[in-house]
């Protein structure tokens, strides 16, 4: 496909060595690329590999076949200039926010005045400005977890890996966090790789949707979501809206699927 | 004419608003006891401790007991009164060799703990062997370290040592182990170096693990002095309670008792404080 995409994934597949000695296929052929700027949601059933997939394109974990390119470089030799938030936004509970948004900057010796500056400025983006000299215990969970994307974001990544980061809130903060990581994404542009299992978050969120069916997991469709953006609430309720998630739940099986 | 009655205590159930939940909460107000009012933890602590003496000291008087097999701790306080220097010598000897002990096996216990948790070659071959060493009496270890090192202070302070290091061993293990693996990979996707890894995020991550391992170690060592003494020793705590019992001086056996356990308490509160001063984050974090 284009050769101007961030992420290539070029018939990837991930066969597990399990500890008794069998194997186990976690993913097989999976192609898909993601373009500068874009927001591209993965979503499927718990179990159907979506982690799986992120972890390799993250080079934490070796695909079994295939390859993955960033910006055109195979992942196990490109500087890896991308970030991940995960589940759980695991805050250094003894760092102010500042100071955890700083960490991925230590790690690579490269705090500056500047850097510091834009730490500030992402957390004012995700409007916790007066919260910087707090600590993760003193915020909701909601509040953590977008320290935890101010702190993916700051080495200016440029790709955003999200493992299911609003899984763990409840659904009302949920929501408002969709919101704001719309707004965020709008103003810093980066590209993201956003897997949920919430199939109204998928859509909401992305100019295209990867769904991913199981068994071995794999990727059974890749839907450029047409809604203009930026998107509201009353987008949720659109017959355009509808009418994707009626589709997706028709492809992963799940009738029925309220959230 | 009949006065109609005023039932007194009538319980006013508040009436449920429509649309509010059918099971209206019934506020019964909250007595407040005298002790939940007036003590403070610590006060709480002391009372209780001043009821168990005054019981004990009751039981020596109403059942008369012989001063060879019981004294109360009146009489106790008054050996100690009178011969204060003499406890507080034998006392500065066992605490000198019970901290020296325990900061060698505290130091040991940290670095072993760490070892077995970064080299998991070392780990395999080695912590099972270490878990049923754990489980020899350190006790049984006293009269070994008296033939390696003699009758003096060492042979103790290695006998403390030998005690305190173990709850370190586990304890920094196991804090080494918490550290979420979120993080672990936040680190890899950033390119931090081991050393990184471990100064700005491990090391610091098994701390509140690593004082309850030196709680736990450090009135350990102080009974690891106490047995070295008994073994071997014409001084310290360990020394006083043997005496005391040659010369069937009950009095003096309670009185050492009582400074050995107050110096036990006060180490134990010291790194208890320390941790709560240095590590704030701790409890409200973890
Ligand atoms: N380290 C591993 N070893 C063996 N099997 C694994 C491992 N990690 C994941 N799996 C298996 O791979 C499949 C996909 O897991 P995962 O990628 O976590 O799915 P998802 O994130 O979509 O819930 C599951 O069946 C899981 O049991
Ligand atoms: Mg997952």
């Amino acid at each position: 496909m284009s050769s101007s995409a961030v992420i290539e994934v070029k018939d990837v597949g991930m066969t597990y060595k399990t500890r008794d000695g069998r194997s186990h296929t976690a993913l097989e052929g999976c192609n898909f690329d993601v373009a500068p700027g874009e927001f591209v949601s993965v979503v499927g059933q718990s179990g159907s590999g979506k982690s799986t997939l992120l972890r390799i394109i993250s080079g934490l974990i070796n695909n079994t076949s295939g390859e993955v390119l960033l910006k055109g470089k195979n992942v196990a030799h490109s500087l890896r200039e991308l970030a991940m938030v995960f589940q759980a936004p695991v805050l250094l509970p003894w760092r102010n926010n500042l100071d955890n948004v700083l960490l991925p900057m230590e790690f690579r010796k490269a705090v500056t005045p500047q850097v510091r500056a834009y730490a500030k400025e992402l957390l004012e983006i995700a409007g916790l400005g007066d919260q910087a000299t707090k600590y993760s215990y003193e915020l909701s969970g909601g509040m953590q977890q977008r320290v935890a994307i101010c702190r993916a974001l700051v080495s200016r990544p440029d790709i955003l890996l999200m493992d299911e980061p609003f899984g763990a809130l409840d659904a009302m903060t949920r929501d408002t966090m969709n919101f704001e990581l719309q707004r965020i994404w709008h103003e810093t542009r980066q590209s993201v790789l956003f897997v949920t299992h919430s199939i109204p978050e998928a859509i909401w969120l992305a100019d295209r949707v990867i769904v991913v069916g199981d068994r071995p997991g794999r990727i059974v469709a890749d839907i450029k979501i047409d809604i203009p953006r930026l998107r509201t609430r009353e987008h949720r309720f659109s017959e355009d809206f509808t009418a994707y998630e009626r589709q997706i739940e028709a492809l992963i099986g799940t009738p029925g699927a309220i959230s | 004419m009949k006065q109609p009655t005023v039932i007194e205590d009538l319980e006013v159930t508040p009436v449920a608003k429509p649309g509010s939940p059918s099971v209206a909460p019934h506020h019964k107000p909250r007595r407040l006891s005298a002790s939940s009012i007036l003590l403070s933890p610590a006060a709480k602590a002391v009372t209780g401790l001043a009821l168990m003496l005054a019981i004990w000291e009751s039981i020596v008087r109403i059942f008369d007991m012989p001063r060879y097999l019981l004294v109360g701790p009146l009489e106790a306080f008054a050996e100690l009164a009178e011969r204060p220097m003499f406890y507080l010598e034998h006392s500065w000897i066992t605490i000198q060799e019970a901290l020296a002990g325990f900061a060698l096996g505290a130091a040991l216990g940290i670095i072993c703990g760490a070892i077995l948790f970064y080299i998991p070659f070392i780990r395999h071959f080695l912590y099972p062997t270490l878990i049923a060493i754990d489980t020899i009496p350190k006790v049984a270890l006293a009269p070994l370290f008296i033939v390696w090192f003699g009758f003096g202070f060492e042979s103790k302070a290695f006998v403390s040592m030998a005690i305190a290091f173990f709850p370190l061993v586990i304890n920094t293990f196991d804090g080494l182990s918490s550290v979420p693996s979120e993080l672990r990979e936040l680190a890899k996707i950033n390119k931090a170096s081991r050393f990184m890894q471990m100064t700005k995020i491990e090391f610091i991550y098994a701390l509140p693990n690593l004082f309850t391992g030196m709680k736990i170690s450090i009135s350990m060592a102080v009974g690891g002095a106490v047995v070295g003494e008994f073994i071997a020793g014409s001084s310290g705590l360990g020394h006083v309670v043997l005496l005391a019992n040659s010369q069937v001086n009950l009095a003096s056996m309670f009185a050492a008792f009582m400074v050995l356990a107050s110096i036990s308490l006060l180490l134990f509160l010291f790194i208890d404080r320390l941790g709560k001063k240095l590590l704030p984050w701790r409890d409200a974090g973890k």
